[in-house]
């Protein structure tokens, strides 16, 4: 047995504030924490990619047998527009680590630790991120598999990036939001669908938006996806613009789509801005 | 609240801290007290008494409805921060990442707590070995007995060599061994440390043997803070306990008015508690004996925390 070594004494350290942790190398510590746990439990990594590879090996290439879209690629469409139901989906199962931690796992000891608060909920972001750009590629990549063809330019895949990437912000926002809101996971696990699932058949995913009836159109043009997928669309294989100009009626395209990108940075910053907000307020008694 | 500059001095300070639960439910009621560098400080009372709330304030996961509390001089209200630097917690509850290894919770919390890797790993080192985790230590913390977990967590919390450490009802819930070889451990930590400890328990003897001094805590406020030995001198060297058929009340009335039972005898249920003082325990029996009232037990033996507590409170510890 070894001693332990007594602490420095009080007056020792005192007359300033401690050195604590920088902002970064905390949110490094806390994105490899959910990293490691995430790691653990594959099934949260794997399970949301099942359904949207599903739609692109199978569903999308058969629905494209029924559908005939002159001058459009179905299986394409359908493959961009399953983006939309894969990073709702990993973000809301990504909440579920944010109802562990509260419920069983070791949230009060990083209540306890010298970071700001928000930083805990950054690090999950970040993992979140991560783990929703992993499956992405994995979604293309079936999707090229199964004969998926993509016209995009260097500009196109950063439209694509940039709305793909803004959209799973406000995604995860929505988790965060609706993690530390639920009181029990089963709750939470029940709301999945109707946040992650319902919003996609509204949103322009199977089909353009001006095919809904009127109420319904002006309703999925406010949901953040049905920017999000038309400004990816944009920049992969829809260079006429045609879900924009659904959304918008304009004829610039370049216009509508930095218009559309606004919109779901908007939804990204409100959602984000609430997803601190709610879990400082429920960290908190 | 007031200010909070940072100073010299207390290692906690606590004034006048209130916690009052949306609802009107005042669970903290304005309690002050001071906890000086090295000391061992214990909060006792029963579940529900506000001890947990007053961690909570300590270690700001709980908001305090007014007051001040200060952790080596620093605010927890204005600078949590820094509070938080200088202190660690040990939670009533299992506060872990069952799928993460021993390893892995030590190494988090020596990064959040800004220890340098070479401190971290050595200090890991020492504690592994000296709480008995090596052969655990780099497994999922899924698989850890109820004990080999409770030893990891405190563990974790002295990889930062915190000023201020909290023990909120360490060894509740573990069979009487685990319990046992725990309060060993941690007896052992405030002979080796210089580090202050709060430690909330409801259990007197955990309190008796850890604690330099101890505020007994009831409905939300302190009613008595003194060291163990004192808070059990306020009832004399030996007290007689009698389970009386009759009106316990009116027994100890009687017993009080011939100057046989002082303020601080006290009846629960059947039973009466009178401090001997310059009595004896034959004096009092022959007293109720002499008023008809009949007994169907006697016992005469050293005073308690358990009877200071109610005689206090009029409660049990154990309620």
């Amino acid at each position: 047995m070894t001693t332990i070594a007594a602490p420095n004494d009080i007056s020792a350290r005192a007359g300033s504030a401690p050195p604590t942790i920088s902002r970064l190398t905390a949110l490094g510590t806390l994105a490899r924490r959910r990293l490691l746990l995430s790691a653990r439990t594959p099934r949260e990594i794997v399970v949301p990619l099942l359904t949207p590879i599903l739609f692109a090996l199978v569903i999308a290439p058969a629905l494209a047998k029924m559908v005939n879209s002159p001058g459009l690629d179905y299986k394409t469409y359908v493959a961009v527009g399953t983006v939309g139901l894969l990073v709702p989906l990993s973000c809301m199962f990504a909440g579920i680590g944010v109802i562990v931690d509260r419920d069983s796992g070791a949230r009060r000891e990083l209540l306890a630790a010298p970071v700001p608060r928000s930083l805990m909920v950054a690090g999950n972001f970040v993992v979140a991120l991560a783990v929703s750009t992993l499956q992405l590629g994995a979604l293309m990549l079936a999707a090229i598999a199964r004969g998926a063809k993509f016209d995009a330019t260097g500009t196109g895949v950063l439209w694509f990036i940039a709305a793909a990437y803004l959209f799973a912000t406000a995604s995860y926002g929505i988790a965060e939001v609706m993690a530390n809101r639920i009181p029990k996971q089963e709750e939470y696990v029940g709301a999945t669908p109707a946040i992650a699932i319902l919003p996609w058949f509204l949103a322009g995913s199977l089909f353009p938006i001006h095919a809904l009836p009127a109420g319904l159109a002006a309703f999925a043009k406010v949901l953040p996806l049905t920017h999000a997928l038309a400004v990816m669309r944009y920049g992969l294989i829809d260079r006429h613009a045609t879900g924009l100009h659904d959304i918008w009626g304009m004829s610039n395209a370049t216009g509508m789509a930095t218009l559309s990108l606004v919109v779901v940075a908007a939804w990204a910053v409100v959602l984000s801005a609430a997803s601190v907000r709610v879990f400082a307020k429920s960290a908190v008694a | 609240m007031t200010t909070g500059r940072h100073r010299p001095g207390p290692a906690i300070e606590v004034v006048d801290l209130r916690k009052t639960y949306p609802g009107g439910v005042e669970a903290v009621r304005g309690i002050d007290f001071t906890v000086q560098p090295g000391e061992v400080f214990g909060l006792l009372g029963p579940n529900g008494a506000g001890k947990s709330t007053t961690i909570g304030m300590l270690t700001t996961t709980i908001a305090p409805t007014a007051g001040i509390a200060r952790l080596a001089g620093y605010d927890v209200v204005r600078d949590p921060l820094s509070a938080r630097q200088v202190s660690s917690v040990v939670f009533q509850e299992a506060v872990v990442d069952r799928g993460l290894s021993g390893r892995i919770h030590l190494d988090m919390h020596a990064r959040l707590w800004s220890v340098t890797p070479d401190s971290a790993r050595r200090r890991s080192a020492e504690l592994i070995e000296s709480f008995g985790l090596g052969e655990v230590i780099d497994r999922p913390v899924a698989g850890y007995s109820g004990g080999q977990r409770r030893r990891l967590e405190i563990a974790r919390a002295l990889v930062s060599e915190p000023q201020v450490l909290f023990l909120d009802e360490p060894t509740v819930g573990l069979d009487t061994r685990i319990r046992y070889e725990l309060l060993d451990l941690i007896s052992g930590l405030r002979e080796r440390s210089n580090m202050t400890t709060l430690l909330t328990t409801h259990y007197l003897d955990e309190a008796e043997r850890l604690c330099d001094r101890i505020a007994v805590v009831h409905a939300g406020a302190v009613v008595a803070l003194d060291t163990p030995q004192r808070l059990l001198a306020r009832l004399g060297d030996g007290i007689v306990e009698v389970r009386v058929t009759g009106d316990p009340q009116a027994a100890l009335s009687r017993l009080r008015s011939h100057g046989l039972a002082d303020a601080d005898a006290f009846a629960v249920g059947a039973t009466l508690t009178v401090p001997l003082h310059d009595h004896s325990s034959q004096s009092i029996l022959d007293d109720l004996v002499s008023a008809n009232v009949g007994t169907s037990s006697v016992a005469v033996r050293k005073p308690t925390l358990d009877d200071v507590y109610l005689q206090l409170t009029g409660d049990s510890l154990a309620a």
